[in-house]
Parts: C-alpha cells; structure tokens; sequence
C-alpha cells in the first residue's frame, strides 16, 4: 500500500481540478495540443493505482483508519475504509478513468474544455471523498462538492434543454441535501458527535423513537439521489440533457456512490436493519415505475435513465432483503449495473457523436454503418435485461433467490416481470436504432472512433467476463458485504484507537 | 481456482457448461443455415423489394416503426398505471418537489411504523 | 432559549411553503435559502450558551481549562454553519446564474413554462 493511500486518493483529483485551469492557459500559450486531455488521464490512472493499491490490506479483513492531523476519533475527522468503502472506490476510480478516456474524443467539439475537467475531477474528487471519509459532516461536505459540479457540468453546454434540466436538478437535489443538513443537525442535537462509529455506538443507547426523523431525513435526501421512486423525476431530465460522457458518469459512479451513503448511513450509522424491508418495498416500486417509464420513451438517452432507475430498484430490493445472499446480489448488482449501464451512456454517446440526435424515432437501420457498436449495444441491452451468460444475469438471478429465501416470492415474482419489461423496451431501442428502414440522410454514418470505442468494448468485456465467471464478481463484492453485516468490526476498529 | 460452476443459494447455475451449450447451438444453427441453398435463381426487382402494404405506396420512413406505436399492446394492458404514473411526470418542477415532500412523508410514516412510536 | 428552536423549524417550514407553492424561479430560490438559513439557525443554536465565552483559549485560560469548558460555546455547531454557509452560496450563485440563462431561453421565470423536458 501506498503511504497515505486514503488521503492522496481525495487530495489528487482535488489538486489537479484546480491545476487545470493552469495546464489549460500553458498548454495555448507554448501551443502544446491536448495537454489537459492526457493529464486528466494521467490522474485518473493514477487515482485508479492509489485505490488499488488499498485492495490487498482491506480485503485481508482490515480496517484502514486514516486519522487527519493525528487527532483520534471521534476528536478529529477520520477516513476509514473496510470492502464496502473499498468497493464503491474501485467502481469511482475506474468509471472515472473510462469516461475520461472517452472525454477525450467525445467532447473535442466542444468549448470551454478547462472547465469540463477541473468539474469533472472535482465530482471524482467529491465522489471519492463520500466514498472514503468516516466521518458524517464530511460525508455531507463532499457530498455538495459531488452535486454542485454536476449541476455545472449538466448545464455545460447551455442549450435550453440543459438550462432547463440543471435547474429542476439543482432545486431538486439541494432540497435534498438540505434534509440530509439537518438529519445531521438533529443527530448532533441528539448525541453530540459526528463521527459515524462513535454516531452508531451513542445511537445504540438512545431510545428508537427519537431517531425516526432523523433517519427519514437522510433516507429521503439519498433517495433522491440514487432517483428513488417518487423522489426519480429530475433524473431522466438531467441524464437526457446533460452530454453523454457526464451522463455515463453519473449513472455509473454516482448513483454507485448514493447507494453506497444510503447503506452506510441506514445499516451501519442507524443500525437499522428492521427498515430494510422498507427499501426493498421502494426498490419495487421504483424498478416497477422506471421500467414502465421506459417503455413509453422516445429519447435513447431518457430511456436509459428511466432503466437505470429500475436498476437501482434490484439493488435496493437485494439490499433491503438484508440476507447474506440478498446484500451479495445487491452489490452485485450495483458492480454490474456499473458496468453496463456506463456502457449504455456511452454508445448513446456514439450514435449521437455520429448523427446528431439520440431521439429514437429519427434513427434506424445504423446496424450496415456501426456493425461494432450494434454488437456492443446487444451485449449490454442483453446483460441489463439479465439474459445468460451476461454479468446481469447472475446478479439478478441472486436477488431472485434471495427474495425467495427471505420468504417473500412475490418480490422475485415482480422483479422476474420487470425483468422481462427491461428486455422489451431494450429490444424497442435496438429495433428504432440499429435495424429497420434506414432514413436515407443516415446512409454516410461512420462507425464510432477507436478512442471511443475501447472503453465500451472494455467494459463489453467485463459484461461477457463477470457472466461467464460469476465467482470473479461474488468474489470482489464479498468483503463488501461483509463489511455491511460487520458493523460493530467497522466501530471498534475506528474507536479501538480512542 | 475458480470453481466451475456456482451455487447461488437453492440454485443452481453452471455459467461455463451453458455458455458453451448456447454457442455450440448456435454453431449448429449457422451450420444448418449455410447447409441451405437457394434453387432458383435471384431476380430483383424495385416492386419485390418494396415492403408489401395492400398495395398503397409508402415512403421508407412510415415504414419504420414509431417509437411510440412500438409495443402499444403491451402499453395498454399497464393503461391503468398509466393513467396514475404519467401526469406526475408533468415536467412542472412544482410537481416534482410535491412528490419529494410526499416521498418524504411516506418514508417517515413507514420508518414509524416498521421501528414504532414510543 | 426554546425560542430559537421554534423559529428554526418556522423558517424551515416557510421555506418549504415557499418551494411548494410559488411559481417564480426567484422566488424558489429564495425559499431554498431561508430553508438552510432556518437549518443553521437550528444547528448554531444547538451550541449556543447565554453569556457564553468564545471558544478560543488562549494566555491564562490554559490553566483553568474544566472552568473554560464549562462557560465556552460549543464550537463544532460554528463550524459546521461556516462550512454551510460557503456551500450555500455556491448553491445561490450557480443557480441565479442559471435563473438568468434560463430567462434568456424561456423569457419567463415561472417553473411551470420550464417543461419542455417531460415524461
């Protein structure tokens, strides 16, 4: 490991973000081309090998508490890191490192470049710092470093779509951290600490009743985050305006590092593993809703985001179930969704680099002009649709078992339809898109550049590779979950020290 | 070592034996289509590449199906969640925090009822 | 001293009423303000303590610190409102500027105009 591992991995997105604007002004004046390109590749890489430099500890079982300034917790602001800290990492880092690859052809039309990266490395940096820090006010404070960039960068391009949907997006969402503000007020009021393990420890002892507002307070403001039924209706405004690239992130990493908040807070912070079947309700009705939104859409990228919604309803039912097997699939699922979800965002991105319009009804036939990219898109509509041997099916298959296991088969019989919902509204993207008549304006499209075109087929690769080796996944996301059922482990290393 | 197959809970799923069973059916499928051949011989011509449609003339773009009418049957078997789920996607930002304060309510009378006042 | 709390939660629950029912983004705005102002309202005053001493110690304090203790405020709820309140103007400043470019789109401020993005 790395030294100071926990706190380069804030602290090298945070730096280089506001070292962009610099390398932008030196790279016009001495007329190098793309230096910030590659040097916003280079810290991602680089942010990807200090995170996985981090694996070997924590996946023997430890804890790594990182102490700020030396001050022991609960005194002073600590990062601690156990496999479900780790994991959402991992996902950031590398989905980060990606579309940041992919960044570097898909936005090369656009202006104002030095502001697209310092935003774009300030949300890793935000993302990153939610992921890594132990300590709840902190968790908050990135949280907002997380969501104000993504408002800016939704709006980057300032047409009247991403005017439009960066402003419900931003009133939206700081309704929601303002609850998640005085969730934590109301908690300090309650205890006096801020710290998550000495918060879980002192809460133990307070009677259940005082911390019922407290904890619907921070559920809400998570949930719409993670665009938890009924709280979903900016998100497919905000993934259909903002560009792909920003739209990849988000579905892959954030909404990876809003789910991440939502457990830690309601299952370790709360102890509250009686209201999980309170999210798995949410999570069915948030997978029933998003997949028949989808249904009805016209726009590739509004519909991917009405299926991310109903993604994230598995993993929310998966976790809620609170079963070993249940909490598996869920990350599992959260890993895989990840994966092709990115992916998805990412081909949307290609059909619309080349044509210039994602709206399904004036596509079609694009199969004879990007042979790969249809390929691609089948692998990942089949692999979100949890049809063998992709990674989707093996994650859903999981949560199915595990739904009938908790002694709730209704449940797995409503994901088992949704499932089938997803297939369907996938198959109607992939009919406008790649096959049928082809408009006759479309007949020159090029297929997708190469630069553009590894990230997808990489993580087409992961899709193929986590199917047919299922173990491989299971086997990354087991010290998550472990870590989820573990959190007196979590409290006792954080406090051992004190 | 990677075991071969996995056991998820009560199932059973062997991910490398049914992978190669889908691409060897699918070899067998691409053999049985090569194996075919065409007797007679191929003569196109614009009025048999033309999509058939009771005779009307139709351009290339009404032929491809509508985003919308794709699906419509099983668009109306759910018309009744239809009904409720659309309008509260009005696009009004009004109706949007409505829904949030109502999500919190909701999340706050289920918290109290799954942990319990008092 | 009970009398902050109920202003608090008042200035919360007007900031609500405001986001709930006005139809100017201005307007929207401002409620989104007085709601976290009504939050920080509520957090500083967690910490408060009348006659309270600034919790900074400093030359002779050093060798009474229990007395110290026992009239200083409570700092951490300072700090917290500081952080806040930098992130809320952030919040204020991005969003008027949108408000502006939204009314060079649109050439309206009523959200309800804003929704050509739907369903």
């Amino acid at each position: 490991m790395i030294s100071h591992a926990p706190i380069l991995a804030i602290l090298l997105p945070l730096f280089a973000a506001f070292l962009m604007p610099v390398i932008g002004i030196l790279s016009r004046r001495r007329g190098i081309k793309r230096a910030r390109e590659w040097f916003a590749i280079a810290v991602v890489l680089a942010e990807f090998a200090v995170v996985a430099s981090m694996l070997p500890a924590v996946w023997g079982g430890q804890v790594l508490v990182y102490q700020l300034g030396g001050w022991q917790p609960p005194w002073g602001v600590n990062l601690a890191i156990d496999g479900l800290n780790l994991l959402v990492a991992l996902i950031v880092a590398g989905i980060g490192t990606l579309v940041m690859i992919y960044s570097f052809v898909y936005m090369e039309r656009d202006t104002g470049l030095d502001q697209y990266y310092t935003l774009f490395l300030l949300i890793v940096a935000g993302m990153m710092g939610v992921a890594l820090t132990g300590d709840i006010f902190n968790l908050y404070v990135f949280f907002e470093i997380m969501c104000i960039s993504s408002y800016a960068l939704v709006a980057f391009r300032r047409k009247w779509q991403s005017i439009e949907a960066s402003i419900k997006y931003m009133i939206v969402s700081s309704l929601g951290t303002s609850f998640i503000l005085l969730g934590i007020a109301l908690l300090y009021g309650l205890v006096g600490s801020l710290n998550i393990a000495d918060l879980a420890q002192k809460l133990g002892q307070v009677s259940p009743s005082a911390v019922i507002v407290p904890l619907a307070l921070f559920v809400t403001g998570l949930g719409i985050k993670i665009a938890v039924v009924p709280l979903h209706m900016w998100m497919p405004d905000a993934y259909q305006a903002a560009p792909s690239a920003v739209a990849a992130l988000f579905s892959g990493a954030t909404a990876t590092v809003g789910i991440y908040a939502m457990v830690r807070v309601v299952y370790t912070l709360f102890g509250a593993f009686a209201i999980g079947i309170m999210l798995a309700a949410l999570g069915l009705v948030t997978m029933v809703i998003g997949a028949l939104m989808a249904l009805a859409q016209r726009d590739l990228k509004r519909l991917l985001a009405y299926s991310g919604i109903s993604q994230v309803g598995y993993v929310l039912l998966g976790i809620g179930l609170g079963t070993v097997l249940g909490i598996q699939g869920g990350l599992f699922h959260l890993f895989n969704n990840a994966i092709y979800k990115t992916m998805l965002f990412m081909i949307a991105g290609a059909i619309i680099y080349r044509v210039g319009t994602s709206n399904m009804d004036q596509l079609g036939g694009l199969w004879k002009n990007m042979p790969v990219t249809a390929t691609l898109f089948v692998v990942g509509a089949l692999a979100i649709s949890g049809v063998p041997p992709f990674n989707g099916f093996a994650s859903k298959w999981m949560i199915y078992v595990a739904g009938i296991e908790a002694g709730q088969p209704v449940f797995t019989i409503i994901a088992l339809i949704t499932s089938a919902l997803t297939l369907a509204y996938f198959l109607k993207a992939l009919n406008s898109i790649f096959l049928g008549q082809r408009p006759k304006h479309l007949s020159d499209v090029k297929e997708t550049p190469l630069p553009m075109m590894f990230p997808i087929m990489l993580l087409a690769v992961l899709c193929v590779v986590f199917g047919v080796l299922p173990q491989l996944g299971i086997d990354i996301v087991r010290p998550a979950q472990e870590a989820v059922m573990n959190s007196g482990g979590y409290i006792s290393a954080v406090l051992g020290g004190a | 070592m990677i075991s071969e197959s996995v056991l998820f809970g009560r199932g059973f799923w062997g991910p490398i034996i049914a992978t190669a069973a889908m691409l060897l059916i699918a070899a067998v499928g691409g053999l049985i289509l090569l194996g075919g051949r065409r007797l007679t011989k191929a003569k196109p011509s614009a009025g048999k590449l033309k999509t058939y449609a009771c005779g009307e003339e139709l351009e290339a773009s009404d032929i491809h199906a509508d985003s919308e009418q794709f699906f419509s049957p099983i668009r109306r078997v759910f018309r009744p969640f239809y009904r409720y789920i659309r309008p509260a996607h009005s696009g009004d930002l009004s109706t949007y925090l409505f829904w949030v304060v109502v999500g919190l309510i909701i999340i706050l009378i289920s918290i109290a009822l799954v942990i319990g006042v008092g | 001293m009970d009398f902050n709390y109920v202003i608090a939660m008042l200035l919360v629950a007007l900031g609500l009423y405001c986001l709930l029912l006005k139809r100017n983004l201005i307007k929207l705005i401002i409620g989104l303000v007085v709601l976290t102002d009504g939050i920080h309202l509520f957090l500083i005053s967690l910490g408060y303590r009348s006659g309270g001493a600034a919790a900074i110690v400093s030359g002779e304090m050093f060798s009474d610190l229990p007395g110290f203790a026992a009239q200083a405020v409570d700092p951490i709820p300072q700090a917290l409102v500081l952080t806040s309140i930098v992130i809320n103007i952030c919040i204020l400043a991005l969003a008027l500027s949108l408000t502006i470019y939204a009314y060079r789109h649109y050439g309206t401020l009523d959200p309800s105009k804003l929704r050509r993005l739907k369903e």
